[in-house]
């Protein structure tokens, strides 16, 4: 067992009335990895960056080795030796992988020309690590992985003593999970205290020699690596016994195809969606995998009619619901539940009501107050009608968009990343309601990353790389995690798939 | 002939430069302001500022460099009340930007009476026995001011500092995002702040160039808009201080055509004639949108603004 | 759902004890007593009825130069262009006076009006169509706008427009009585102010009921999931834009038929300017707007006799204008900050 090298004292952070975290006390060790382990929401995050210095804790105390005086921030994080890797990267896309390098070096030069050779260090772990990674260009023409990548160097350029990692594994094929969890277990060889945030028991089970289970803001257990068995520690992380289960794909017997796209090609920010034809039929369920950044997003604002097509159509029922120039008025017949339902869902300033309203709003008709009923079906919390929808916490905001969009009948589901952000029991709800809209006969499309959900419920699965549909596999029993994730990366030729 | 053709382009040239020099150092200051996520309105007032002070001391103390100095620190204080506004009690930029003109053109109108009709020692020309009677840089070199060369050179230093520095590299990171500077150990407001202030200082010399050095005089809102041509040009410069220059010269050339056509006596409203710069920039600005994909080069944070 | 109340009370009196401050601690600058001058403010803007016909002359174009900031405001857009489309509508509406002065008031005055609307209107149609179509941002675009129509009305009164009669003033000719807008007899209260009140009222409730309201709401608020159930942005933009423009135009003719007789270089004291400030204060609100351009036009209206009788320069009307906007705008965030300083 390592020396201790921060301890957090009966921590307490408020945002507000929320209190994220709630008198936690831990050890970080050197040379060891531990593993926070929540569901979304439990605090975990919160928890580590008030160790890294994001924000003061509002009670409580949290010593850091060698740093008597606590940690002011970021800056001093990082001369302390403490580096983190947020969830969502702590990277400029606009600037070049070295310019995010030298941000973080507490020892770039005040000229940091590439002629000036006290910056040719910065680039040492990423020649290494990635040899392949081209330093001027812009992060924003990174792969996922690779800009991961860019951040894990960053925190080991920082000879870092404490490495923080906040979900690392959720945007990267199984092939690049694998390869990062070696990395963990060699960096605490290495005598490195790691810190494993995650929600995923894979993750757990790979690297961890500490497990700390967080349950609504609190730290209700910790354990050495075999103490207890994972059921266990997934009563803990739920507070209660869960029997996970998707409803197994039914064959659809009336194969009818409902919602079509034919040789949709579309442009925007960065990304490009390539040619891309695929059907789903009446009742069924189609899976849309890929890792995350290969042209998801836009593929579902193209099928929504929010992005313009630059070629093909969008078909449903043999009608266009793609839209043909930017200008063009249009309104979805889809139910659409996107990812960030603040930014792509709800009005923030109208109130719930009006939110659940907001198609009849939008064409102009009154709308009747029926409700609160929808709000109590899908768990909205608090489920009072007139609350402006921008008080909502993200996962409520995600709920109430899916009350909007599945509460009443649709002839077709379109689904984006539908429970990130969610916990498990409203995770179950959506994919419930998802279900049975297909049952009922919508085409569902169903874009995810979540592998183990898409092989449990998909009827067929697409893997999307690229901005093109690299494969379109049905799922017959016989599809592997692994197979999916070797298309996801590009190491399988679309001619074995076939 | 031809050495007619070469004087006449050598005045036009320097008339060019000398009229758009006031304009680059006000839209270097925006530029760089805009750099790290904040966007200024404020810069109408803080040259207005900078010419009445800069006039003033100029006059007061018959040395021009003393006046450009105090035009300078002059925009550089009232930049600090933007600063505050904005960064201390999160107030809108835009609101913030125009409250700022407003004292700015109610105190130089103000204080700027007494100094209707003063004379002001100009800045030295650059002509010297070495150059004078080479064609072209002589009468270039005859016809210049310091303030010329100096404007060149703010805005290499200014690309330079922001491709070249780690400063420089922090700015850029501000812009795009302070909460991710911030992650980086970065402090976003101290970093605003002190371009926010570069900003002013920058444009306040930029006013008083125009007064001690350009018109030599002073008028109540003598500065006509150019702020604002400013914050516009910035857009068409996309956000790079290395392209501040031509954009500017631009600005400036349709500023020196005006007054070529009115002194040559063309039965031209003057009133109508001065409507073209204005022009001249909103035709720029709308052509850069239509030639050019904007979003790419705004700094992220700044769209946040117009949001 | 009343921005009144998101504005509280706290806010409100320490912005106007700030200001007052302020505007004491500036005529103390200036060698005034400060309290004296405070109270003589009050009486010359509020003292006897040639006060009160002043501030309400002044209140008339603010009035509806902040209508029509406000109305694009509420889709989100940062339109100061309304000094700009005051100058146009003013150019548009003198126009067909000057065209037809023959016309008997009853037909005249609409259709000045209406000439003058459809000035403003177009120049605020044009960055309107520029943000629609090219995203060009509409702040930018409305600002250098504004240089251009100042200048087309000197360019004309000094030109073409220019009456012989007026011996190189430049200014058209007098405008017949049948374009001059009605007054209450004896003041300088005409019949803007009440297009003014009426636009208020109007525009409360459109902006506040009925299904176009929830259009531009979702829209403002959401861009894109507006677009997602079917509206159009773009139509919105140039629709409001354009509005805001006719409201403004509106003012400029009223200012030349009314109060100047003429059109001239001067017919605007940067109202444009002020009225995007009330409509800021105001937050968008038409009916907040009518108060606080009451109290900016007092304010106005108060300093310019206050040059008169106590030698005050000129200049302080704006630059109190201006303290008052930096007030507003510094009193709610420091407010706010202090309290969560004070919660930690």
């Amino acid at each position: 067992m390592g020396e201790v090298l921060a301890r957090f004292d009966a921590v307490t952070m408020q945002f507000g009335d929320l209190v994220a975290v709630d008198k936690a006390s831990l050890e970080i060790r050197s040379g060891e990895v531990l593993a926070v382990l929540g569901e979304n929401g439990a605090g975990k995050s919160t928890l580590m960056k008030l160790l890294y210095g994001v924000f003061p804790p509002t009670d409580g105390t949290i010593v850091v080795e060698g740093c008597p005086d606590g940690i002011s921030g970021p800056a001093e994080a990082l001369r302390q030796g403490i580096g983190m890797v947020f969830q969502h990267f702590s990277q400029l896309p606009a600037l070049s992988v070295r310019d995010n390098l030298l941000l973080a070096w507490p020892k770039t030069p005040f000229w940091k020309s590439r002629r000036n050779r006290a910056t040719g260090d910065v680039l040492s772990k990423l020649r290494d690590m990635a040899p392949a990674i081209d330093p001027d260009t812009p992060v924003h023409d990174l792969s996922v992985g690779e800009q991961q990548i860019v951040e894990l160097v960053k925190v080991l350029n920082i000879q870092a003593r404490i490495v923080i990692l906040d979900e690392p594994t959720s945007v990267l094929t199984p092939a690049e999970t694998d390869r990062l969890h070696g990395f963990i277990c060699q960096l605490a060889a290495d005598g490195v205290a790691v810190v494993l945030i995650t929600h995923k028991l894979r993750d757990v089970e790979a690297c961890a020699d500490r497990i700390a289970v967080m349950r609504r803001g609190a730290i209700v257990d910790v354990s050495y690596r075999g103490e207890r068995s994972m059921q266990e520690i997934v009563t803990l992380m739920m507070g209660k016994t869960v029997d996970r289960k998707l409803p197994s794909p039914q064959p659809a017997t009336n194969p009818v195809d409902r919602l079509v796209l034919q040789y949709v090609s579309a442009q925007a920010a960065g990304m490009r969606l390539r040619d891309i034809s695929l059907a789903v039929g009446r009742g069924e369920v189609v899976g849309v995998a890929g890792v995350a950044g290969n042209g998801q997003t836009l593929l579902a604002e193209v099928v929504a009619g929010i992005q313009p097509v630059t070629y093909g159509e969008v078909l449903l029922d043999g009608e266009r619901i793609g839209r043909r120039r930017p200008g063009e008025t249009l309104s979805t017949p889809l139910g659409y539940i996107p990812e960030q339902p603040r930014e792509n869902a709800t009005v923030e300033q109208l109130s719930l009501a009006d939110n659940l309203a907001l198609r009849d709003l939008a064409e102009g008709n009154r709308t009747d107050g029926s409700t609160s009923d929808l709000l109590c079906r899908f768990n909205v919390n608090p489920p009072v009608p007139d609350k402006r929808a921008g008080t909502l916490s993200g996962g409520n905001l995600q709920k109430l968009v899916s009350a909007r969009e599945l509460g009443t009948p649709r002839p077709a589901i379109l689904a984006c990343y539908p429970t990130m952000g969610l916990d498990l029991a409203a995770i179950e709800l959506v994919y419930e309601h998802m279900f049975a809209q297909a049952a009922a006969g919508a085409a569902v499309l169903w874009i995810s990353e979540d592998l183990d959900d898409l092989l449990a419920a998909a009827h067929r699965i697409a893997v999307i790389r690229e901005g093109a549909i690299v494969a379109l596999e049905t799922n017959d029993g016989t599809l592997t995690r692994d197979r999916i994730g070797a298309l996801m990366a590009g190491m399988a030729s679309v001619s074995e798939a076939a | 002939m031809t050495a007619d053709f070469v004087a006449l382009l050598a005045t036009w040239c320097i008339a060019t430069l000398r009229s758009a020099t006031p304009l680059i150092f006000a839209t270097l200051g925006e530029t760089l302001t805009q750099r790290v996520g904040v966007i200024n309105l404020g810069i109408e007032g803080e040259m207005l500022t900078g010419a009445c002070v800069g006039f003033t001391v100029g006059v007061a103390t018959g040395n021009p460099w003393l006046g450009l100095l105090a035009g300078a620190l002059a925009g550089g204080a009232l930049s600090l009340l933007h600063a505050g506004l904005v960064l201390g009690a999160g107030a809108n930029q835009i609101g913030s930007g125009l409250a700022v003109w407003m004292i700015a053109l109610g105190g130089t109108s103000f204080f700027g009476r007494a100094l209707v009709g003063k004379q002001v020692t100009p800045l030295a020309d650059l002509g010297s026995p070495l150059t004078d009677g080479i064609p072209f840089i002589g009468t270039v070199m005859a016809q210049a001011t310091m303030a010329v060369p100096l404007a060149i050179l703010a805005t290499c230093f200014a690309a330079w500092w922001l491709a070249q520095t780690r400063p420089g590299l922090k700015w850029k990171a501000v812009g795009e995002s302070a909460r991710i500077a911030g992650e980086n150990g970065i402090r976003a407001t101290r970093v605003r702040v002190t371009a926010i202030v570069v900003g002013g200082l920058l444009a306040g010399f930029g006013g008083a160039v125009l007064s001690v050095d350009y018109t030599q005089t002073w008028a109540q809102e003598m500065t006509k808009g150019r702020g604002l041509v400013a914050v516009g040009l910035v857009i068409v410069a996309r956000w790079k201080p290395a392209l501040v220059l031509p954009v500017c010269l631009l600005f400036g050339l349709a500023e020196v055509s005006v007054l070529r056509i009115q002194s040559a006596g063309y039965a031209f409203s003057p009133h109508l004639l001065g409507t073209f710069p204005y022009l001249v920039v909103l035709v720029v600005l709308v052509s850069s949108h239509v030639f050019a994909r904007r979003a790419s080069a705004m700094p992220a944070d700044l769209k946040a603004v117009f949001a | 759902m009343s921005t009144v109340m998101r504005f509280p009370l706290l806010a409100s009196v320490l912005t106007a004890a700030c200001f007052l401050a302020l505007a004491a601690a500036f005529f103390a600058a200036l060698g005034k007593p400060p309290f004296e001058m405070l109270s003589s403010l009050v009486v010359y803007a509020l003292g006897d009825a040639y006060s009160i016909s002043q501030t309400f002359a002044k209140m008339t174009p603010i009035l509806l130069c902040a209508l029509a900031v406000a109305v694009p405001g509420r889709l989100g857009l940062i339109s100061v262009g309304a000094e700009g489309q005051l100058h146009a509508g003013a150019i548009l509406g003198t126009g067909l006076v000057l065209l037809a002065p023959e016309l008997p008031g009853v037909v005249l005055i609409p259709l000045m009006l209406i000439a003058a609307a459809i000035g403003g209107g177009l120049y605020g149609w044009v960055p309107g169509m520029l943000r629609a179509r090219l995203d060009v941002n509409e702040t930018i675009v409305t600002l250098l706008m504004n240089y251009v129509s100042v200048l087309l009305v000197s360019a004309l009164v000094f030109g073409p427009w220019r009456d012989p009669a007026s011996q190189g003033w430049p200014a058209t000719m007098k405008f017949p009585q049948g374009a001059v807008l009605p007054a209450v007899p004896d003041t300088r209260i005409h019949l803007g102010l009440l297009v003014g009140v009426l636009l208020a009222v109007g525009l409360h409730l459109f902006f506040n009921h009925g299904k176009w309201a929830q259009k531009i709401r979702i829209l403002a608020g959401n861009r894109k999931v507006g677009e997602m159930f079917g509206l159009s942005y773009a139509f919105w933009v140039v629709a409001l834009m354009s509005v805001g423009g006719a409201i403004a135009g509106i003012a400029g003719i009223a200012e030349v038929s009314a109060i100047q007789g003429r059109l001239q270089p001067t017919i605007s004291l940067g109202y444009g300017l002020t009225g995007f400030l009330v409509a800021w204060l105001a937050r968008h609100q038409p009916l907040v707007i009518l108060p606080i351009s009451l109290f900016v036009g007092a304010l106005v209206a108060g300093s310019d006799a206050l040059q008169l009788f106590a030698k005050v320069p000129a200049a302080s009307a704006v630059i109190m204008q201006g303290l008052l906007f930096a007030t507003a705008l510094a009193v709610p965030g420091l407010l706010a900050r202090w309290r969560t300083y004070r919660d930690r």
